[in-house]
């Protein structure tokens, strides 16, 4: 084809240019080809399973593969099934909103008022360093920390402010709460942190020398500016917490029942139907999260 | 003014926080020295390494068993690395092609992104399902180590995106345009500047999916990896040996964490060696 | 003898070039003059192969280049940001291409040590070797640049803004060594610069390049002297174009070109009558050294400039915002039939 064009260049079929960019396009086609395809095998086949087995039909030990609507009838009319989504998506928020909470002051202090790059990444170490322990270690870390006889209220006892050890601090809604907003505090520090650095304090210094307040500035200024970094922050919050299971396992006391935990007990007794059906309901929560999140935010942009 | 007061108050605040992080590690390491007869709680009633011993497997029999990590470990380590050559090699492909521009790039990147998105347990379910119905045995080199790649690939992926992204494309036409091939360039010029970059997404990876268990929970088959193990025992009591262990774990990440920053080190000091140079 | 014939690039909707006809002769070098956003870069890098023309031929002595892939066309580049390997020494550097490239890489390292050693010491940079190049200054990472590329003895060198990354005084005198380095090795040069000066001090020949066009090739003087049209007389930044309209006294039309320094002033009103002459009120002066410069707006809006030489001083004292008499020899004047 290329020789035919060179001979007669008034009969432009595919002019180097054209040529070059179809080289391109192949290439960057067969370099994709691979991770793509992995994806498609191993997340998206998978994932389809997930929805295709929860109209399968449920017998006591296993699975067989005729259509029903029964596991998704019976989903939907359990209470505790129901309760288990109002408990995913209350466990969210709270936690949602108490990482931000929690993170942003954090990350305000080091991405605006510490202005020294060398301590700047100290601090920002010392924050990843948590990570380096095993996720599962973090938490049962919290046993010995809020038990009956844990360091809080060992420490309390000690200064006399309580009488009797504080029994709700452990195996409650309360420790899964404060395990979780530990846990997962550090991906809301790190995406706010990383947007407030790239404010440029004079900026800032200019708006002060016209005289704005600090709360002016940080309406105006900081606070736009660190949205995007909310939002990439909720976004990775948000998909690990609803995906949870193993925070409230250990420090619930089976007192909370995720859907992540539904999902781990049926499993446990063969129920492969019916975590199917939980699974696409925690799917269609984490796809409408997700959803809302994209719309708000172009992650493409901000990574 | 304000900011006068603002800040000590948002370091004091900050401390706070560091030690909100910190508290469980500080006491949960000071309980591993617990004695024998002691509890995985206050007081401590003597000071002891009993319970590394115990997890060593150095102690006498005792009513606590022993936690089952010696193979357990060996195998997370296999499959971490295991999982870091498969998502690095992939995850470097994928950026170099996001460096051409090309249709159809956005729904890739976001497939890509998703696989750090979706929560373990549903691609773990999923895997499951798959397996049993195609009639594949699950295992943590087989079943779990593609689920770990479709977890930590797009980490290494985003890596290499950032370096690619600050990289000066003229390096490689210079070196094109000195004869080297394109092949020859990506190895002698594109790979070595990108090294840096190559390293880090291999730790993302390996610590990640050193660490990951909710994705293997389902698609381990019999053996059991590392964090497998350790959920292993969230059901029963627990006793300070696992803390012993946690604070051992946390050590042994370090020291990758250091290797790590010694290999970066050493990549980057040939520059500053050189750079001493110019005084001299 | 490189040769583009017809050579056009668009990006979407922007024409970048336009169907460019041009020549570069074998051991010559040649200035490619344009405004930034004339296609200048993208011209060359047509010919290094980092990119592909939509249409047109490009090839060297007969033989066609486009549609190579890059590392087999034998042409040099030397970029504007130098594009230096960081991560190797200069030698390393230099000695790159020899050792890695595809066509008869060399293997024995005493004669590539000889030959990195050799182009150092051509580009006067012998005992730097050993150095980073993050260990060097802006002139010698050019000349690394340089050392680099010559080194591969290319069919050809092009240089992208050479000497835009260096400060003033080191330009004018990487411009001598350039010159001298291309006439030891009797290779062509192709040099792109926004630079009139660059361009005229260095070629041999100069090129103007213009709304994706080449619009003129010629020596030097010829060019500075004899600008074939408005395009080419714009860049060299000394002509004064105008609409011959608005000489009161000649009967000419289209548009006209004056140099600078060939424009006299008069008061208003006492413009001799056997020149061309047309009214202008005076702006502003601006002091340069050895000449001085008087900008004047004509009625149509027109900006004129006239350049005046300290020691042979020829125009009156000017007051700004009054008009006077701008005239010019009617041999002074080139005429361009056209659009401009």
């Amino acid at each position: 084809m290329s020789a035919f064009t060179t001979e007669t260049p008034s009969e432009i079929i595919h002019s180097p240019a054209e040529l070059r960019e179809k080289k391109d396009r192949r290439r960057a086609i067969s370099l994709l080809t691979p991770g793509l395809l992995w994806m498609v095998l191993f997340m998206v086949l998978p994932m389809g399973m997930v929805i295709y087995v929860s109209f399968w039909t449920q017998t006591t030990f296993s699975v067989n593969s005729t259509l029903t609507t029964a596991s998704w009838e019976r989903f939907l009319s359990s209470s505790t099934y129901l309760g288990a989504i109002w408990t995913t998506l209350r466990i969210w928020l709270i936690v949602l909103i108490a990482t931000i909470v929690v993170g942003y002051p954090v990350a305000l202090f080091i991405g605006l008022f510490v202005r020294n790059k060398t301590l700047q990444t100290a601090l920002l170490v010392a924050c990843v360093i948590p990570f380096w322990t095993s996720f599962l270690i973090r938490v049962i870390a919290w046993r010995p920390m809020l038990g009956t006889e844990g360091a809080i209220n060992v420490i309390l006892l000690k200064l006399g402010i309580i009488s009797e050890p504080l029994t709700f601090l452990l195996f409650s809604e309360f420790s899964v709460l404060v395990g979780m907003t530990q846990i997962y505090c550090v991906f809301m520090v790190g995406p706010i942190t990383f947007m407030l650095g790239r404010i440029d304090v004079s900026v800032i210094e200019a708006a002060r020398d016209l005289g704005a307040s600090f709360g002016t500035i940080f309406r105006r200024i900081i606070l736009p500016l660190s949205l995007p970094g909310v939002m990439v922050g909720s976004i990775f919050v948000s998909v690990m917490v609803l995906g949870e299971f193993a925070t409230a396992a250990s420090l619930s006391g089976r007192k909370v029942n995720l859907l992540g935990n539904i999902i781990v007990s049926q499993v446990g007794s063969l129920k492969w139907a019916f975590a199917a059906v939980a699974g696409v309901v925690l799917t269609i929560i984490i796809t409408a999260v997700i959803a809302l999140a994209l719309r708000l935010v172009d992650l493409r942009k901000e990574m | 003014m304000e900011s006068r007061v603002l800040r000590p108050v948002l370091a004091i605040y900050s401390s706070i926080f560091l030690l909100f992080l910190y508290g469980p590690m500080i006491v949960l390491a000071i309980l591993s020295f617990q004695s024998v007869d002691g509890g995985p709680q206050f007081p401590i009633r003597e000071w002891s390494t009993y319970w590394y011993q115990h997890l060593l497997g150095l102690t006498e029999t005792s009513r606590v068993s022993q936690l089952p990590v010696g193979d357990s470990l060996i195998r997370s380590i296999v499959l971490a690395f295991m999982t870091t050559v498969v998502s690095t090699v992939l995850g470097v492909m994928s950026a170099e092609a996001f460096r051409i521009k090309f249709k159809g790039s956005g729904p890739a990147f976001y497939l890509i992104i998703l696989g750090m998105m979706v929560p373990g347990v549903l691609v773990g379910l999923g895997m499951a399902l798959l397996s049993n119905t195609i009639g594949i045995g699950r295992a943590w080199w087989g079943t779990s180590f593609v689920l770990h790649v479709v977890y930590t690939y797009p980490f290494a992926f985003l890596v290499m995106l950032a370096i690619f992204n600050r990289f000066d494309r003229t390096v490689e036409e210079a070196a094109l345009s000195l004869g080297v091939s394109p092949a020859q360039t990506f190895r002698r010029v594109t790979f070595p500047i990108i090294f840096p970059g190559v390293l880090s997404a291999m730790l993302f990876s390996f610590t990640l999916s050193y660490d990951e268990f909710s994705r293997t929970l389902f698609t381990a088959g019999r053996d059991l990896t590392l964090p497998l193990s350790i959920y292993g025992t969230f059901s029963v009591e627990i006793y300070p040996n696992i803390f012993a262990f946690g604070v051992l774990t946390t050590l042994f990440s370090f020291t990758l964490l250091v290797v790590y920053g010694l290999l970066m080190k050493r990549f980057t000091s040939k520059a500053a060696r050189f750079k001493g140079q110019e005084d001299g | 003898m490189l040769t583009l014939s017809r050579v056009s690039r668009r990006y979407g909707e922007t024409i970048a070039l336009d169907g460019v006809d041009f020549v570069v002769p074998e051991n010559t070098y040649m200035s490619l003059l344009g405004a930034s956003g004339a296609g200048k870069t993208t011209l060359l890098r047509l010919i290094a192969g980092f990119e592909e023309p939509d249409q047109g031929e490009i090839s060297i002595n007969g033989e066609r280049i486009d549609g190579q892939p890059t590392h087999l066309r034998d042409i040099g580049f030397v970029f504007q940001n130098f594009a230096l390997f960081p991560h190797l020494t200069v030698a390393q550097n230099v000695a790159f291409g020899l050792r890695y490239r595809t066509n008869a890489p060399l293997t024995n390292e005493t004669e590539i040590k000889d030959r990195t050693e050799e182009a150092l010491e051509l580009v006067g940079l012998t005992g730097f070797g050993h150095r980073a190049v993050s260990a060097i200054s802006g002139g010698q990472r050019q000349r690394v640049a340089l050392a680099r590329t010559l080194i591969c003895e290319p069919r050809i060198v092009l240089l992208d803004e050479p000497l835009g990354a260096l400060d003033a005084n080191l330009r004018s005198r990487m411009c001598d060594e350039l010159k001298a380095i291309r006439e030891r090795l009797g290779v062509s040069f192709l040099h792109v610069t926004g630079s009139e000066t660059e361009a005229l001090t260095m070629g041999d020949k100069v090129a103007v390049l213009a709304n994706g066009r080449i619009m003129q090739t010629d020596a030097p003087d010829t060019l500075f002297s004899h600008p074939g049209n408005a395009d080419a007389a714009r860049h060299l930044n000394a002509w004064n174009i105008f609409d011959a309209s608005l000489c009161r006294t000649s009967a000419l039309d289209g548009m006209i070109a004056v140099r600078f320094d060939q424009m006299d002033v008069s008061a208003a009103g006492t413009g001799p009558a056997d020149r061309p002459t047309l009214a202008a009120k005076y702006l502003t002066g601006e002091f340069n050294g050895p000449t001085a410069l008087s900008f004047f707006r004509a009625d149509d809006g027109t900006l004129f400039q006239i350049v005046d030489h300290l020691s042979q001083p020829r125009l009156p004292d000017l007051v700004e915002g009054q008009r006077y008499d701008l005239h010019f020899p009617p041999q002074a004047l080139r005429q361009f039939h056209g659009a401009a």
